[in-house]
């Protein structure tokens, strides 16, 4: 592994097109910037690897029985910012 | 089988699929970008998004602010302007649900599926509030209202 030594503003360059800034230093937080074509992902690793295990745990055949959900505590459009006093089981019937 | 399908998914009479592209592939699965969104009216919430050619593997996914009324995803800009989204309208969002046995199901939360809705072009997102929620948010469950 390349190990370059980087004061706070100063950037490398990649390629010639991704630049990875030092944008400040506090305590043993550093702060990055990363400009880079969007057609580059850019994930912290810790999100993109408890992403990628879940999305191979969720991998899944057709066919398997899905769970049922109480329809009554399910909204049909993005709900108003206040959420409402669900979910009464009685009327989970779905027609 | 007829196959004549309106354009709103929601309506659409059973099973209704759509041709849906992820161009960057899902993480952990990068090489497969084309699926198919297949929704069976006796299975909602829930819709299948299938790799295309494999039958045989699929992800569940649904509407997450069905099961979250609460989720409010903050998408990056950079996400915005690759999907091109000029209004937060065009978004649509489904995430992938985990199956855990048979009585057990979690959402995961952190890294919706984003698409635009007049494309159907879509992206798997790492929302800029990831840390407010779970990749394994549980889903509420039937039974536990059952009587």
């Amino acid at each position: 592994m390349l190990i370059l030594s980087r004061k706070s503003g100063e950037s490398i360059v990649i390629d010639g097109r991704i630049v990875v800034k030092i944008v400040r230093v506090e305590g043993d937080v550093v702060k990055v910037g990363i400009q880079a074509p969007t057609e580059l992902p850019v994930h912290r690793q810790e999100v993109y690897e408890e992403i990628q295990r879940n999305n191979q745990q969720a991998l899944t055949r057709q066919k398997t029985p899905l769970p049922k959900l109480p329809s009554r505590g399910l909204a049909k459009t993005p709900p108003p910012p206040q959420p409402a006093q669900e979910p009464n089981c009685a009327a989970s019937r779905a027609p | 089988m007829n196959s004549t399908y309106p354009v709103e998914i929601e309506q659409l009479a059973p099973p209704e699929l759509r041709e849906v592209k992820l161009p960057m592939g899902l993480l952990g699965f990068e090489q497969v970008k084309d699926y198919l969104l297949i929704a069976n009216p006796e299975e909602e919430p829930f819709h299948w998004l299938q790799v295309k050619n494999n039958s045989a593997l699929a992800f569940v996914v649904v509407d997450p602010f069905l099961v979250a009324p609460d989720y409010h995803p903050d998408i990056p800009q950079p996400e915005v302007e690759f999907l091109g989204l000029s209004r937060p309208e065009d978004a649509l969002l489904y995430n992938i649900v985990t199956l855990h046995g048979a009585d057990r199901a979690t959402i995961n939360l952190k890294g919706p599926l984003v698409f635009n809705r007049h494309t159907m072009i879509g992206k798997q997102v790492v929302i800029a509030n990831a840390s407010d929620y779970s990749i394994q948010h549980p889903l509420p469950q039937a039974e536990a209202c059952a009587s």
